[in-house]
Parts: structure tokens; C-alpha cells; sequence
């Protein structure tokens, strides 16, 4: 007889919960866990980095939702928060009034999007919103059919999201960031000055070391803004985006350390061995970032922490912290980043920056023994996914890495057939080259007919038959006296041709 | 193609047909000049006491082969004899074949090299319609479609005469081509005829989903169509949600832009959305993978999501190059096969082929493995092997593992009509006819069967299989009557299939002499054929297609530090198969000289390589050694090699063994290498150590 089932309760059905759960599922060949999901949300799972798309008017809500877990596998309740753990005894309350026991616990509660304290904002006006849930991005899509003016306070990927998804919708709209570059977090100043002029040229107002002072409301609606230095914008519609705060009250409530996130080892145990922590609510080895990678990186972990296999986990074990790879998704601006940033290389590390200002490009590679360690890539769309994969897999990079700056593709064999080596095969069906063409011309062939009977050129697909034509015109064009004669040519003068 | 005998052999001139459109390439005109090869093989071969192989008569080559047989079954059991067929065989000869094995060997180890084709399409086909044919519609309905993805498929050097069927497609600007390397195929999408997406070697999966995340996120779905057609949709909604353009762009390395404008062409020509048509074609690039099912699977569910299957100029196809893989799947050469494509475990399908080849249901043996697994079992499970029509020595994955299981039988039989590096391994070789020297027919990707017909007699002492398979099985003693004559196996094959998903019951050899444009299967009794099968219904019983969620694994062999590069592998133009055919002709073989290294230049440069030098490319199995050939056509972290050559520039000395769970594919199209500059002077002795 096998052990009975050992109750695995997760908390939170965001990206990460969803993603341990269902790796869980896959691992667990044998039915060793009873899984119980629990789902604030009332919605099912969704993709929520997609909202910012949704925001944009660029993906149907369709498009969203993540598969439902397994229900012979899994319990799953949405619409149902946990309000107390009960460490102890080993069980979860939730605010439906029952409670739910566990042999082990995940926290997968993710984070709150941050507000800052601002002058007007605690009468909660309307038309004020973080982005962070469906229901936050349905209220600001909403608001963009009839918004005016919008802004929205922070300049970090997801506010440019939002500022390039309202004007993709139409709305005016401007953003406002404390630092004095946008995107801050992860960009160098010049390539964050390109990535504003870029914006600028969207029709998205920049507006750098400042921010919102005061918001102004009437009738509990928002109006205006007043900024720091006392500017006032006008404004029906503000989104706030400022970063997120991990989402940690009920493990501090139930005296589980924390600090900005809930204190997990490199296994994602909390201080409580039956209970762990992933996603953004959880802070441990690695830095915060608010990003998905780590999440599911932690998910993954755990999934093999709990089948046993430490051997995985030493493999697997954090890098050294590098700049996740970030990509912004935004129509008409294409911008990755990952690793170490220009103003990082060292005294050893090749840099290698483009700036093209009039395009808005700008790139900057980070080459440390040969291999890619740093990528900023603005406005080069038909690389930057190149640089992605060369720096998430690490092939070997060209001697010189300038050549990675050129789009693939970009060389094509000369088309004109004059420039074409003789060795090229016009017609590749009957393997019929530049020079048999000239060959058979020489011979007397003068029209393309001619060349295809000795030749065979052309007598399949025809694909070629533009190129035997050009070909014989060229020939023909080259020597009038030539092509009107009888006889065959002066080889010499063929030879110099080819 | 028309043959018509002309002084020392026939001569080829092209017949007006749709699928090629008048268009014959070079391996048809140039394949009259495969009949008279020198090295041509006459009588039979048996290898004599001084172990080389001399010639002997039929009576004592069958003789040999009976008596060995018979000991090695009683000694080891039934099944210790292996069948491998090819797909260059005839219909009536993959028939003969397979009822050879089951009822006169009993054996249930018979596959074939199709499985190195097309089984991933055909697994994944079968599973979403509930039937595999190629093409469920005529292939020169692709002249009509306004856009066609072409997956991995290089069909300008494999099947240049499609490339006619492409021309208004590219006049549209609709050819979409996947491809790792910028191939002939994919350079037929520049100046606006198309988009070419270059995904990283194995991520072809990846981009699929992404592709119908677009479809799904910019509400390009046919909801109306997967209501009324389709079981499964809402599942594979949501397996998609993960794979944001942004994400997709970053594992394959296209752009998103390109990813956008993929979907937007492919959208715009769906009928659904008032376009003339959209067809998903996908080819061994994409298949050969061990997630290939899975991959087809994905490019399947794109073509269901668009509402293309059974509309007008559009749907799902898979491309094969080989002659008659269709037919030489249809008729029991796969392990898990009967006649008609009829499931060997099936009660029904068991009684009524038993019924037609007068045995007892109850003596068939039940299904046998795949080809690599098959492959793998030689020299322990399987003791003596029947090798027809394929080369597998230089074809099969992992090759030089392959020949020393082959070199641990205890007995290998090999019908060739050329002296291939696998007859050169043989105990006894058989010499066979071949395509022009026969009657017989064939069947096309589009399930059309054509008919073969014969134009000249065979030189020598060469025979039919058809022969050659009854006379063994009576000097194996068997009661079980085996028709020679081509038309009659045909009829009792036609008789075999009858109510089978490929039914040609209604067909006769008089009658397809009757109509040269052939017929599309099914055609049972009465039936003029079905040229479209999927117009009203699919092939499950309910009717409906069943679209299906897949996920990406990764490439079984994956890049490394010690192995930072993919390898990819695939055919040029002039070569065709594993080249025992092909490389024997002159013409061809001034069009491509040796086996090469395709690289691109920044690559050449890091490695110290230049245009012509010797490299060599290694995996953890073995390495191979070729000449570099440096162009931009394929990406920096790809190198490509072709796998028609044996000796020191063996590809698949290099490839991988691993399959498709499904299917049974072997990993042909990637794994992982290392590449370095081989000094002229060490090359020599390598090859000679290479040759062993
Ligand atoms: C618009 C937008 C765009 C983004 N774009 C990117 C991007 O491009 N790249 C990237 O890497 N990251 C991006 N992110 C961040 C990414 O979404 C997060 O890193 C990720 O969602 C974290 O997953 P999580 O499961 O830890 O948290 P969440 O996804 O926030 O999920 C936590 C869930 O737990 C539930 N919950 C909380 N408390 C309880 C409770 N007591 N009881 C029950 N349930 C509870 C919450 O309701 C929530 O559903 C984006 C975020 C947003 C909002
Ligand atoms: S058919 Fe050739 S053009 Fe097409 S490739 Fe063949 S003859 Fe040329």
C-alpha cells in the first residue's frame, strides 16, 4: 500500500501559483500530492502580462486565459482569499469562513502595485488606476474611450506599456518619471534619451526628474495634476505605475520573517519548513525584480525540491544577479535588455555601441571572453531577437561583433546576372550555370529558346526563365555585331565576361 | 514522365500532368541514365568462403536464404527475422512485402525508412483528422491559395516543380517560409513575395504557438468554424496564452514584427475572412525532431484555428520527396499496419486481410516497432535481416551504431539493383528491377495513384520482388499463394484495402491505363475518386477534427559548451535519398561534387575557416568531415550538412538517434556540434581511420 497523498495548499493563483501547480502536476507521475489551488481573483488564470496589450487594444481577452488546471489533479477555488495561516495547526482560514488544512503550504501571493502617498489621492477619485489586475486594465480601457488627457506616473516598463497602449487607443497622454531617464531600472542614460525621443515621435509626452505633487479632483473625479514644480496638466485619466510591493501580510501576520518580501533559502523554505514561498511575494537569493523569469525559475525549484532531487538544485543554483531579460511590449518601439549594461563593463570587457539618432536606434553590446554578457538593443527589431538568442544560449560570437549589428539576410548574391559569378546556378532544376549560358551563346544559341534546347534552362518550373532571358539579352546588348553574325563569337571576348 | 526506349536505354521527356505542370527536374531527366550505371548488379550475390561476395544462381542464393531462415526461427523464434523496407517501392510491392512477413515469416518485425519521412506528419495527421493522407487535397490547388507557410520544406531542391504552383502565391506576396537556412525555397519570398522566418534550429514548435497566439490575441480565430467542426478548441486557446509574440521572438530569434506580418498574410487569406485561400505546408525540416508529432500537431492547430481544412485552396499538408511514401505506408510495411491503413490490432481489420490472403486471423502477428527501434534490436532480438530498397546504412540516424548492429547479424539479405554501402555488407544480395523495368503503381502525396509502366526489359538476371517474394516463400515451405504477375497483386491488393481508410478497391491497373491523371483514395467500388476528402466531415467517426494542446521540448541533444552550435542536416537538389542511386550519375554528380559544411562567414571567421577548407563537425556520437562552404544563407549558430554522402563526410555519423515518442522520428534535423579546421595533411589518415 502506498502512503497516503501528502496536501500541497497553494496560496494565490497568479502566473507563478499557476505555473507551479501545473508543473507539479506534470512531475508527479504517481499522484504522491492532493493539490488544492486558492484564487483571490474571481477570475479564471490569466496571463497578466498581457494586460498591458489589452490596455493597447492589441489582444483580445481571448487570448489570455492559461490553461485550467487538471481537475482530476488539482482543487481549484477562485474568488476565495486566505485571511489567517495557522501554522500550528497546520491550516489556511479563508474569508468564505471555512478553513483548509495542509501538510505543506506555497505562498504565491505575488504583489500590489505601490502608490505613493500623494496630495488628493486619499479621496480616491475616479478615473485613477494602477495596472495590475483585469479589473484595474477594464477600468482604464473603459476611461480611454472617452479620456482626453491622460497621464501616468512612472516611467519604468510597465508605465511605458501603458502610455504607449493609451496612445495606440488615441488618447493623449503623457508620463512622468522622478528619475531623470525613463526606464531607469534598466537603461543607461543615452539609450534612455533615444528611448524618450522615440516616444516623443509616438505623440507620448516625457517628462523626467519630477512628479505628481498634488492630484486635483472635482465632483471625485480627477482633472488635473500639479506637478513638482508646480506645473499643472490637465487630466481625465491617471494610471499609476511605481513599482510593486510584495504582497507579504499573511506571513508577517503569522510571524513568518520578512523584510520586503517573505525570507526564503535557496530551497524557497520559509523559517517554517513546511512552508514555501514563490513569485514575486518571496525574497531570496536573488534580487527582487518584479519580473516573471525568476518566478517561474523558483517554480520549477520547488517542483524539484519536493521530488527530492537536490542534485538538480546545485546545477540550477541563482547566477550571479544579471539584468533579467526585459523587452518592452509596445507598439512602435522595440527595446530588449538583459544582462550587464554598458555603464557596468569593466576594464576588460569589449563595448560596442551604436547610436543612430535620427532612426532612434541605439545598441549597446557587452562582450566579456568572447562571450555576449550585455545587450541594450533599442529600435532594431530585425536583431534584437537575434542578440536574445546569442545571449540566452551562448553560440559563439564573430570575430568581429560588428557583424551582429548587421540584419541577416541583408547580402543577397548579386541579382543583376551581369554581376554574377559564371559559377552561379541560374536554372536549378538542370543545374545550368552563368558560364553553360554563355557557353551555349557562344555556341550560336541567341534567344532564350535557343539556350533552353542546348541548355535544358528553363524547361522545368521556368522559375529561371527571367535570368536566361536577361542573361541572353546582356549577351546580345554586349556585342550587337556579334549577336546579329552567324558565327560563333571571339571567345575572348566570353572570357572577359565571366 | 514518358518513357520511351531509345537506342542503349529509354529516354525521358515530361508529360503534361498538374502536379509538376509540364516541369520535370533534373533527377527525372537525368534518372533513364540510373538504368544503365555501370556498376549496375546482374546476377545474384552470396558471400563465399574467401568472405567476398561472388555470384551465384537464384535457385542457390533463395536456397541459402530459405535454409538459414528456417534454422534461425526455429533457434530464436518467428520474430527473429527483421523486414525493412522502402518507400521507393512499388504499392504492389510494399503489399507483397508486408503479407510476406506476416504470413510466411509471421514475423512481426517489419518497418520501413518512411519512418525517417513522414511518420511524425502522419502520426499527428491521424490523430487530428482521423486519416493521413499527404495531401487531403490535389497539390496544384496551391495555385489558387493566396498565401502558403511552407514549413522546413525546401521544395525548390526537392520538388523544383512546385515552385510553378507557388508563382501567383508570390505575385501575392503570400509564400511564407520557415527555415533555419536561408534556402533556394526561402530566398523565393524576397523583393515582397513573402516573409522568410528563420528560427534557431528546434524551435520551430515554439514559433508555432506564437503564431497562434497572434491569430487568437488579434481575433483572427474562426469561431464558427471550430464550433461546427472542431472538438478541443477551448483547451488549446488557453495553451497558447503563455507564448506572447515578445517571448516567442526572444527563444527563435525572429522578430516580432515578422512574427505580426506572418500571421496578418496568413489571416488575410483565409476564406473565412474572404481571402482565396491559405494552406499550412509542412515538411521533414519541421517533423524530423523528436517533438515532431507535436510540431505538426501545432501547425495543424494553426490551419484548424484559421478554419482552413476543407475550405477552398486550403488547409493542412505535409510535403514528402520520397517516391512512393504515401502508398509505401498505405499497404502494410508499417509495424502497426495491414492493407488499407488498416490497424493491425484491429479484430475486423485482422479477419478480413486474413480472409483475402486465405490464413487464419489468429497466425498474424500483432504490431512490431518503428524503424530506429527495429534498427536497434539487430544482432540481439532480431538475427537475420530483409532489406528493400533502402540504403539504411548511410540513411539511418546515428549511422556508424547502425553498422555494427548490422555487422552482428547472423544473416542480412539485401534486394538492391546497385552495389549500396548496405548490399556491400550483405550475405546475400538479390539484384531487383527497377522503375522502368516494371509494371506497377504508385502513390502521390496527394493520394492520387499513378500508374508505372514498363518500358524496358531488366538487364541480366534481375528480378521483381514480386518473384522473388513468392518463390521464397515456397522454398520456406508456405501454402500461402503469392500472385507475381503486377495487375493481379494489385487486384488482391485492391481486395485487401476494400473498406479501409485507403480503399482502392474500385481500382484496377486496366483502369488507371484508362485515366493517366490517376485517382485520389479513397475509391472504393464505383467510386471516381475523392480528390478533397475533408470538404463536409473529417475521418473520426463523429466527423470532427480533434485539435489537440502541445508544449516545446527541447532539442534531445542541446547545445553546450563543448557543443555550442546545431547541426542541422537535409538534401541538395541533385541528390536524392541516402545518393546510392544518384551519385552514381555523371551529370549529377558535377552539380554537387562532394559532401560540404554550410557556414556562415562570422562563424568561419571565429573558427579560423576558410571557403574549401577541410572541417570537421562533432557530436558526442561520432564526426564527419567535409568541405566548407561559407555563405550568409544560414544563420551564425547553425552549420548545415547534407546527408547524401557515406565515407568521411557522413552526416549521419554525426546525427542523432533519439525519436519522437509518437511517431517514432528520429532527431535527424538537430543536435548539438562542435566544428574545427581540419589541416590538410591530418585529413588523410582520418579518412582512412574513418573507413576503419
Ligand atoms: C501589465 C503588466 C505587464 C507585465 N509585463 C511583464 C513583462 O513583460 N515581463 C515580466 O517579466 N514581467 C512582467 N510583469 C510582471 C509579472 O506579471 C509578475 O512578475 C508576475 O505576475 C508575478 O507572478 P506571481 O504569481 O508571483 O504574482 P501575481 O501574478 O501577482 O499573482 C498573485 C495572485 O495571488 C492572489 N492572492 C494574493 N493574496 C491572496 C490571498 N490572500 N488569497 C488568495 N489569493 C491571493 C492575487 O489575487 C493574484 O492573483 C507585468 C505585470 C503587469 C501587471
Ligand atoms: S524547373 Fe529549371 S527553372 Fe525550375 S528550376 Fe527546373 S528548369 Fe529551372
Amino acid at each position: 500500500m502506498s502512503s497516503p497523498a501528502e496536501r500541497v495548499l497553494v496560496v494565490g493563483a497568479g502566473m507563478v501559483g499557476h505555473r507551479f501547480v501545473d508543473e507539479l502536476v506534470r512531475a508527479d507521475r504517481v499522484g504522491r500530492f492532493e493539490i488544492e489551488l486558492i484564487g483571490q481573483e474571481t477570475y479564471e488564470p490569466y496571463n497578466r502580462i498581457l494586460l498591458s496589450e489589452v490596455v493597447a487594444g492589441r489582444a483580445d481577452l481571448k487570448a489570455l486565459s492559461l490553461p485550467l488546471p487538471d481537475s482530476e489533479r488539482v482543487q481549484f477555488r477562485r474568488g476565495v482569499a486566505a485571511v489567517e495561516l495557522d501554522l500550528a495547526g497546520r491550516r489556511v482560514l479563508l474569508d468564505d469562513g471555512t478553513a483548509t488544512p495542509y501538510d505543506r503550504l506555497v505562498l504565491a501571493t505575488g504583489a500590489r502595485a505601490f502608490v505613493p502617498p500623494i496630495e488628493g489621492l486619499e479621496r480616491a477619485p475616479r478615473h485613477v488606476h494602477v495596472l495590475r489586475t483585469l479589473d484595474d486594465c477594464r477600468n482604464i480601457a473603459a476611461r480611454a474611450m472617452n479620456a482626453k488627457h491622460a497621464v501616468v506616473l512612472g516611467a519604468g516598463l510597465l508605465g511605458l506599456e501603458a502610455a504607449c497602449g493609451l496612445r495606440r487607443r488615441g488618447v493623449p497622454v503623457t508620463v512622468i518619471d522622478v528619475d531623470d531617464h525613463v526606464m531607469a531600472t534598466q537603461l543607461d542614460g543615452a539609450p534612455a534619451r533615444m528611448l524618450a525621443g522615440r516616444l516623443r515621435d509616438l505623440g507620448v509626452g516625457v517628462i523626467t526628474s519630477s512628479s505628481i505633487a498634488e492630484v486635483i479632483n472635482a465632483y471625485d473625479e480627477i482633472v488635473a495634476v500639479r506637478l513638482a514644480d508646480g506645473r499643472l496638466l490637465a487630466a481625465d485619466l491617471m494610471v499609476v505605475s511605481c513599482g510593486v510591493r510584495a504582497d507579504i501580510r499573511l506571513a508577517a501576520d503569522a510571524g513568518l520573517a520578512v523584510d520586503r518580501g517573505i525570507l526564503v533559502d535557496a530551497d524557497q523554505t520559509t523559517a517554517c519548513a513546511a512552508v514555501h514561498a514563490i513569485g514575486d511575494c518571496a525574497q531570496g537569493l536573488e534580487p527582487m525584480t518584479g519580473l516573471l523569469a525568476p518566478g517561474w525559475r523558483q517554480a520549477e525549484r520547488l517542483v524539484a525540491v519536493m521530488r527530492g532531487s537536490t542534485v538538480e538544485i546545485a546545477a540550477d543554483a541563482p547566477r550571479t544577479p544579471v539584468r533579467e531579460q526585459v523587452r518592452l511590449k509596445a507598439t512602435g518601439v522595440d527595446l530588449v535588455t538583459m544582462g550587464v549594461r554598458a555603464s557596468q563593463a569593466g576594464d576588460d570587457d569589449r563595448l560596442v555601441t551604436l547610436t543612430d539618432s535620427r532612426a532612434r536606434r541605439h545598441v549597446d553590446l557587452v562582450i566579456r571572453d568572447d562571450t555576449l554578457v550585455g545587450v541594450t538593443c533599442l529600435g532594431a527589431p530585425e536583431i534584437s531577437a537575434a542578440l536574445s538568442v546569442a545571449f540566452e544560449r551562448r553560440t559563439p560570437l564573430p570575430v568581429d561583433p560588428l557583424t551582429m549589428l548587421v540584419p541577416e539576410g541583408r547580402t543577397e548574391e548579386p541579382a543583376s546576372p551581369v554581376r554574377m559569378p559564371g559559377a552561379t546556378t541560374v536554372c536549378r532544376c538542370s543545374s545550368v550555370t552563368k558560364k553553360d549560358i554563355v557557353t551555349a551563346w557562344e555556341g550560336g544559341a541567341r534567344t532564350p529558346d535557343g539556350v533552353a534546347a542546348v541548355t535544358r534552362a528553363g524547361t522545368g518550373c521556368g522559375g529561371c526563365r527571367e535570368v536566361v532571358c536577361g542573361l541572353v539579352d546582356w549577351l546580345n546588348a554586349s556585342d550587337p555585331d556579334i549577336a546579329t553574325a552567324t558565327g560563333p563569337p571571339a571567345s575572348r571576348h566570353v572570357v572577359a565576361r565571366l | 514522365m514518358t518513357l520511351t526506349p531509345s537506342e542503349g536505354g529509354v529516354s525521358v521527356t515530361a508529360r503534361d500532368f498538374s502536379t509538376n505542370m509540364g516541369g520535370l527536374c533534373q533527377k527525372g531527366w537525368t534518372s533513364a541514365e540510373v538504368l544503365s550505371v555501370g556498376d549496375r548488379i546482374i546476377t545474384p550475390l552470396l558471400r563465399g568462403a574467401s568472405g567476398a561476395l561472388e555470384p551465384t544462381s537464384w535457385e542457390q542464393a533463395l536456397a541459402f536464404i530459405a535454409q538459414r531462415v528456417q534454422l534461425l526461427q526455429t533457434t530464436y523464434g518467428v520474430d527473429s527475422i527483421g523486414v525493412f523496407g522502402g518507400g521507393g517501392l512499388t504499392n504492389e510491392k510494399a503489399y507483397q512485402l508486408g503479407k510476406f512477413t506476416r504470413t510466411v515469416l509471421r514475423s512481426r518485425h517489419i518497418d520501413y525508412n518512411g519512418r525517417f519521412c513522414m511518420s511524425s506528419a502522419a502520426a499527428a495527421a491521424n490523430r487530428a483528422f482521423g486519416i493521413d493522407r499527404g495531401l487531403p487535397f490535389p497539390l496544384a490547388d496551391a495555385g489558387s491559395a493566396d498565401a502558403i507557410l511552407l514549413l522546413g520544406s525546401n521544395v525548390a531542391d526537392t520538388m523544383p516543380p512546385l515552385v510553378q504552383h507557388l508563382a501567383r502565391v508570390r505575385d501575392r506576396g503570400g509564400l511564407l517560409v520557415v527555415d533555419p537556412r536561408r534556402s533556394a525555397t526561402a530566398a523565393l519570398t524576397a523583393d515582397g513575395a513573402g516573409v522568410h522566418l528563420q528560427p534557431l534550429p528546434g524551435t520551430d514548435l515554439t514559433l508555432l504557438l506564437g503564431l497562434l497566439h497572434l491569430v487568437i490575441a488579434e481575433g483572427h480565430a474562426d469561431q464558427a468554424y471550430l464550433e461546427a467542426r472542431v472538438t478541443g478548441w477551448d483547451d488549446v486557446r488557453r495553451s497558447v496564452a503563455l507564448w506572447w509574440p515578445e517571448r516567442v521572438a526572444d527563444i527563435t530569434g525572429v522578430a516580432e514584427p515578422v512574427l505580426r506580418r506572418a500571421v496578418e498574410v496568413l489571416a488575410a487569406a483565409a476564406p473565412a475572412r474572404g481571402g482565396r485561400g491559405a494552406m499550412v505546408l509542412s515538411g521533414r525540416g519541421v517533423e524530423q525532431h523528436t517533438d515532431g508529432t507535436d510540431t505538426v500537431t501545432a501547425a495543424i492547430n494553426l490551419a484548424l484555428a484559421l478554419g482552413l481544412p476543407g475550405r477552398p485552396a486550403s488547409g493542412y499538408g505535409c510535403l514528402t520527396g520520397q517516391g512512393n511514401g504515401q502508398g509505401g505506408r498505405e499497404h502494410g510495411q508499417k509495424a502497426d499496419q495491414l492493407p488499407g491503413y488498416r490497424s493491425i490490432e484491429d479484430p475486423a481489420a485482422r479477419e478480413h486481410v486474413a480472409s483475402v490472403w486465405g490464413v487464419d486471423p489468429a497466425t498474424l502477428p500483432g504490431k512490431g516497432v518503428p524503424a530506429v527501434q527495429l534498427l536497434d534490436k539487430l544482432g540481439t532480438e532480431i538475427r537475420a535481416l530483409f532489406v528493400h530498397g533502402t540504403n539504411l546504412l548511410v540513411s539511418a540516424p546515428d549511422a556508424l551504431a547502425v553498422r555494427a548492429r548490422v555487422e552482428a547479424l547472423d544473416l542480412l539479405v539485401v534486394c538492391d539493383f546497385v552495389p549500396s554501402e548496405t548490399a556491400l555488407l550483405a550475405d546475400v544480395v538479390l539484384p531487383v528491377t527497377q522503375w522502368a523495368e516494371e509494371e506497377g503503381t504508385m502513390t502521390s502525396l496527394e493520394g492520387r495513384i499513378l500508374r508505372r509502366r514498363k518500358a524496358i526489359d531488366p538487364p541480366g538476371q534481375a528480378r521483381s520482388e514480386l518473384s522473388i517474394l513468392a518463390d521464397l516463400a515456397r522454398a520456406l515451405g508456405s501454402t500461402v499463394r503469392f500472385q507475381t504477375a503486377p495487375a493481379e497483386v494489385f487486384d488482391e491488393l485492391a481486395r485487401a484495402s476494400a473498406g479501409g481508410v485507403a480503399d482502392y478497391s474500385g481500382l484496377s491497373h486496366a483502369l488507371l491505363d484508362e485515366e493517366v491523371a490517376g485517382f485520389h483514395w479513397p475509391v472504393p467500388v464505383g467510386s471516381t475518386g475523392s480528390p478533397r476528402i475533408f470538404g463536409r466531415r473529417f475521418g473520426h467517426a463523429d466527423g470532427r477534427a480533434r485539435i489537440v494542446p502541445v508544449s516545446p521540448g527541447s532539442p534531445h541533444d542541446d547545445l553546450r559548451p563543448e557543443a555550442p552550435l546545431y547541426l542541422v542536416t537535409g538534401r541538395v537538389l541533385a541528390q536524392y535519398q541516402s545518393g546510392a542511386q544518384t551519385r552514381r550519375v555523371p551529370a549529377l554528380g558535377k552539380s554537387a561534387p562532394a559532401a560540404f559544411v554550410e557556414l556562415h562567414p562570422a562563424l568561419a571567421g571565429r573558427y579560423g575557416i576558410e571557403d574549401g577548407d577541410d572541417v570537421r563537425v562533432t557530436s558526442v556520437r561520432g564526426s564527419a568531415v567535409a568541405r566548407a562552404r561559407i555563405t550568409s544563407a544560414i544563420r551564425p549558430d547553425t552549420v548545415f550538412m547534407p546527408f547524401h554522402w557515406s565515407g568521411a563526410g557522413m552526416a549521419n555519423a554525426v546525427t542523432n538517434s533519439a525519436t519522437d515518442p509518437i511517431s517514432g522520428m528520429p532527431e535527424f534535423k538537430v543536435c548539438a556540434v562542435d566544428i574545427a579546421r581540419v589541416p590538410a595533411e591530418l585529413l588523410e589518415e582520418d579518412v582512412h581511420e574513418l573507413a576503419r
